[in-house]
């Protein structure tokens, strides 16, 4: 899911750069002094998430959990996940200093998408609540590699057959990831229903 | 409560021994007119059939290649300059490799080996200088390809990730939250 540096032309980094600005400021207006503590511990999570690997094909996909961390967020996505996006550049080399923009958008605004679809159900039942947490994550990571595509474009020359390929490729993921942000979700609802209200 | 359970999704994560991602590697070498390399992913796992386009120092491209099942790949070339081997392993995932310039020693080492090729002259007249160049580089050959190739694990080892960077990271994220918490707590208050 991260785009290297080098990759993309300046005109499409400048785009992300300036999307990913607008919500950076958007989400840090949006959190509340008693909230940081929850973002720094979802922006942590983000931070290790794509280390964990699944082989798929001849290259292997990563989570993502950009779902949970924007259902629980809501705006405040974007700086955290941007935070956990620079520290993956500067210590792993994942994307790029200059790629941080698009990358930025292209994980967060699924995320923040998935806060306002699904985000309802999080609070019915338990039932409802796991499917909303599940779909919520899966549909994240999907969307978002619909957006990596979108900025391939000009790269790659042939929009379907990248996004097609990143789509099947994130797939398992994807559903993996949905498992997992609904096991999440349930948890909460039991041990701190607040964090879901 | 929450940070306990996120605690414990982490220290799952840390003790899952997959931890690897898909940044692309790259390292090349030359011998002689020929130049080799291998690519692979930062899990040590090879980035089969990817495209290798090679470029001069002016930015010209020089050639296209791909790379092999175990990710190896050579070429051909007499530009002696710089080279720049840009690996492309297919969505949004790129290898860069500078090979520097290869030593234009050649003149010294004439210098050096004419007063041994009267030497040699008169001992074994049978070898004459082009041949002995060509024993010396194959013996060379043999010898440096256990350094090579233990140079090539080592890179492999450091491009892995290792979990001090992973709690280091984790210590930054909650480092900066603080301080951000900070600052709006000193403007709340102001």
């Amino acid at each position: 899911m991260h785009i290297s540096e080098g990759v993309l032309s300046a005109p499409v980094l400048l785009a992300g750069a300036v999307l990913s600005l607008a919500g950076l400021t958007l989400g840090l207006r949006k959190i509340k002094n008693e909230d940081i503590p929850k973002v720094a511990v979802l922006s942590s999570a983000f931070f290790v998430a794509s280390l964990i690997h699944i082989p798929v094909g001849p290259t292997s996909a990563h989570l993502v959990l950009n779902g949970l961390v924007g259902m629980l967020l809501g705006w405040s996505a974007f700086p955290a996940i941007f935070v956990g996006l620079v520290l993956q550049a500067l210590l792993f080399q994942f994307g790029g200093l200059t790629t941080l923009g698009i990358n930025t958008f292209a994980m967060s605004m699924p995320a923040v998408l998935s806060y306002y679809i699904f985000r309802k159900m999080l609070k019915k039942s338990r039932n409802i609540a796991f499917i909303g947490g599940a779909f919520g994550g899966t549909s994240a990571v999907l969307i978002g590699t619909l957006f990596i595509s979108m900025a391939l474009i000009e790269t790659e020359k042939s929009f379907f057959g990248v996004a097609i390929t990143l789509f099947t490729m994130h797939l398992p993921v994807a559903l993996i990831e949905g498992i997992i942000t609904g096991f999440v979700v349930l948890y909460l609802k039991k041990v701190k229903p607040e964090a879901l209200g | 409560m929450k940070r306990i359970i996120f605690m414990i999704i982490i220290s799952f994560f840390i003790c899952t021994n997959t931890l690897e991602a898909h940044k692309v590697s790259a390292y090349a070498y030359r011998e002689g007119d020929k130049v080799a390399g291998e690519c692979y992913f930062v899990d040590g796992s090879p980035c089969k059939n990817s495209i290798v386009a090679v470029y001069d120092s002016k930015g010209k491209k020089l050639l296209q290649t791909t790379t092999d099942e175990k990710g190896k790949f050579s070429f051909k070339t007499q530009e002696t300059g710089e080279l720049k081997i840009v690996i492309s392993a297919g969505e949004g995932h790129t290898a860069e490799y500078r090979l520097e310039a290869s030593e234009k020693s050649e003149k010294k080492e004439i210098k050096k080996q004419e007063p041994f090729k009267e030497a040699e002259k008169k001992q074994a007249p049978s070898i004459n200088r082009d041949e002995m160049k060509q024993i010396i580089d194959e013996v060379m050959d043999a010898k440096l390809q256990g350094i090579k190739n233990e140079i090539l694990d080592l890179r492999k080892q450091m491009d892995k990730i290792n979990i001090r960077d992973i709690i280091g990271g984790i210590g930054y994220i909650f480092g900066l939250w603080g301080l951000i918490m900070l600052i709006k707590r000193r403007k709340n208050a102001s």
